[in-house]
């Protein structure tokens, strides 16, 4: 038998990362493929390790009172938090790689994808801010590769998009870290006071978790990675925002309604999509809000459950979005369209995938008996707790995420029905390769097994006794389920109102981009003219020195004139008759100035004048004393 | 009266007294159909926010 406890905590990021540094010895075949699968369960035992053994170490001192902790699992409900973080990340990472073994053959594309995945586990295994932000931008660029990777142009903007909003993420994240920094000297990652520093990390968060008005890189990015990158995108970046946004702001209610208001936002526009994988881009969003509501709403009575029901979906969420997205990934692979308008009849053609399809997309509805309807089930008990409780406002949120399930449902009814079941004779395709039917079929059953036996997920979440004694399948909610869907699909069929069209619907991005090129104008043009007036202003000053140096008389007559001219040119237009007579008379004086050569004699002046001016100029100096009290 | 017309009257007379009906059994058990309620009144409120967006959508392929 092996001892576990004589086995060394290795933090699971250094693995990915240092896996990621020795890809190309492996070269581009088989033996690559083996080195990949083992690198992702290695993956998932050094988590399992953690899970069962938290030791301290890997502590690293920077500067004196400031140390970087790159494994920290906290005692109680946070450091069960993390746990779960790990093994999520760890599972669907896993699948993520095992998907990509055939679509995917540069070895750069792979490297990112275990940089970005080692990063992210980095990310929830951090002890401080600098550690945790240290990852957060390592994942920023490390992601950013897996959508250059596609090569298109599209890709490419996208691309500098998506980083250029996760910079600004990560600059806000940066200052917020060290405003706090600052004011409490505490560096763990835990919950921070009000102030503009809470603000700032509030901000860099939200980018990641996708909060409205940030959200725009998702829908903008995820569609244009590339097949197997799309999927390690799903899982990643808007993950790690929830988990640090539960460890850091769980039970402000402002973000309870952020949630709710992402929760519909979302679905709505993935309602009008065309795209298949923008489609599912808008539904991260709208799934965050419930996590990001079930973390808005961890106060008072409804903590436990809050709290428990976020991190519920978010596990869930992984395990069905990572199915549509592998889904929707091998339509893609097998036709190269993407567009649903395009798409129909391939039930018949890809019969698994859209068997693994219909589990996800009735998993991330809430039907009953899949795993979605328990996790939401969870969030929207929580809200109806909240609400019973007096909590202001808790009944709307309690609406308003009962009624995003509805728009769940009806674009996932238009998802499925439009890709697999309506006609399309000319389309061609066959069956996904066994590389991504597998992940996918995996995942797929995880969401029956989950929906079925709940229990399995109760006992992995952060408040285990409080989600043992919440019961799923009681019969009012159960019954109002079964009639929100049949009224739904019902609807759906009758109104025959969804159905997809070749339409760009834009979203906030479209200031954004609006915005953008306003600044490239406002540099362009008026910056750039102010820069050349201020040079000319600035030549001036100096050519005016060198005149007076020369010639100083001269030189102060020439700088009056132009000082005269300045003046008086914004008014030549408006008191045309007053003052066109004294402006033209100082343009004159200053053309006739310059033309004189500068080697000119000095003028001359007699001697009383200058005795005078000297005396004046003492007078001035001496007043000037006298009012200082210098010559006290 | 022409027996078509009296048939329609008839038909809407039943129809009004069998929506009514409803009406009132679902004002009276309301907690059993709350489903449905929030069935319709999704996908309602889906259909006018699209349409209310369509103003916005403009002709193309949803790429950039």
């Amino acid at each position: 038998m092996i001892d576990i406890s004589s086995v060394p905590n290795i933090p699971p990021a250094f693995i990915f990362i240092f896996g990621a540094v020795l890809i190309p010895l492996f070269g581009k075949g088989r033996v690559r493929n083996v080195y990949l699968i083992l690198l992702a369960a290695l993956g998932l035992i050094s988590v399992a390790l953690i899970g069962r053994q938290p030791l301290p170490g890997w502590e690293f001192s920077v500067l004196p009172g400031l140390k970087l902790t790159f494994l920290h699992v906290e005692s109680g409900y946070l450091g069960r938090l993390s746990i779960i973080m790990g093994y999520i990340f760890a599972i669907a990472g896993g699948s993520a790689i095992i998907y990509s073994l055939s679509t995917v053959k540069e070895n750069g594309h792979h490297i990112c994808a275990l940089l970005y995945m080692g990063s992210a586990l980095g990310a929830v295994f951090a002890g401080d801010f600098f550690t945790l932000y240290i990852f957060w931008e390592m994942m920023a660029f490390s992601s950013l590769g897996l959508i250059w990777y596609e090569g298109s142009r599209r890709a490419r903007d996208s691309g500098m998009r998506y980083i250029l909003f996760h910079l600004f993420g990560g600059c806000a994240l940066l200052g917020g870290i060290l405003i706090h920094y600052m004011n409490t000297g505490l560096i763990a990652v835990g919950p921070v006071k009000p102030g503009l520093g809470y603000f700032l990390l509030l901000i860099g968060i939200g980018v990641n978790a996708a909060f409205i008005p940030l959200h725009t890189w998702l829908p903008d990015s995820y569609p244009k990675a590339t097949i197997a990158g799309t999927i390690f995108l799903s899982i990643f970046t808007t993950k790690t925002g929830i988990y640090v946004l539960a460890r850091t702001f769980s039970g402000v209610e402002a973000v309870a309604y952020l949630g709710g208001a992402m929760c519909l936002y979302g679905v709505i526009f993935a309602i009008l999509q065309n795209d298949v994988r923008k489609l599912l881009s808008y539904h991260i969003v709208s799934q965050l809000g419930y996590m990001v509501a079930g973390v808005g709403m961890a106060a008072g009575v409804a903590t436990e459950i809050a709290i428990n029901g976020s991190i519920a979906h978010l596990f869930n969420n992984l395990l069905f979005k990572t199915t549509l997205f592998m889904c929707m990934g091998a339509v893609i692979y097998r036709t190269g369209k993407n567009n649903l308008t395009e798409l129909g009849g391939l039930a018949k053609k890809m019969p698994v995938t859209m068997i693994t399809c219909v589990i996800a997309a009735l998993s991330i509805s809430g039907v009953i008996g899949f795993n979605g309807y328990v996790s939401k089930g969870m969030i929207i008990h929580a809200a109806h707790e909240a609400a019973l409780n007096g909590v202001r406002g808790m009944g709307i949120l309690e609406l308003a995420l009962m009624l995003g399930s509805v728009g769940t449902l009806i674009s996932f009814l238009k998802l499925t029905y439009f890709a697999f079941f309506s006609k399309n004779e000319n389309i061609e395709a066959k069956e996904a390769p066994l590389p991504m039917l597998v992940p996918m079929c995996v995942t797929a059953f995880l969401c029956i097994v989950i929906g079925l036996y709940p229990k399995l997920l109760y006992g992995i979440l952060p408040y285990k006794e409080a989600a043992l004694h919440y019961h799923a399948y009681e019969l009012g909610h159960t019954l109002g389920t079964v009639e929100l869907v049949l009224m739904t699909v019902f609807l759906f069929f009758m109104i025959g109102f969804f159905a997809p069209h070749e339409k760009i619907t834009n979203d906030v991005d479209y200031l954004y981009r609006k915005a953008g090129r306003g600044f490239i104008w406002l540099c362009e043009s008026p910056l750039v003219s102010f820069a050349i007036a201020v040079e000319k202003i600035v030549l001036r000053i100096a050519d005016f020195f060198v005149k007076f140096s020369k010639n100083p008389l001269r030189g102060t007559r020439m700088m009056m004139d132009m000082i005269g001219v300045a003046l008086l040119k914004p008014f030549v237009f408006v008191f045309n008759l007053v003052i066109q007579p004294v402006y033209k008379h100082y343009e004159r004086d200053l053309e006739e100035v310059k033309m004189r050569p500068v080697e000119e004699p000095m003028e001359r002046m007699s001697i009383g004048t200058g005795v005078l001016l000297v005396l004046l100029f003492f007078a001035l100096y001496l007043i000037a004393m006298l009012v200082h009290g210098w010559l006290a | 009266m022409d027996k078509k017309v009296l048939k329609g009257l008839l038909l809407m007379m039943v129809c009004v007294v069998l929506g009514i009906s409803a009406i009132f059994v679902f004002l009276r058990q309301s907690e059993q159909f709350t489903g449905f309620l929030y069935g319709a009144i999704g996908v309602g409120l889906f259909m006018v926010m699209a349409k209310i967006l369509s103003l916005i959508q403009k002709e193309g392929k949803q790429d950039d």
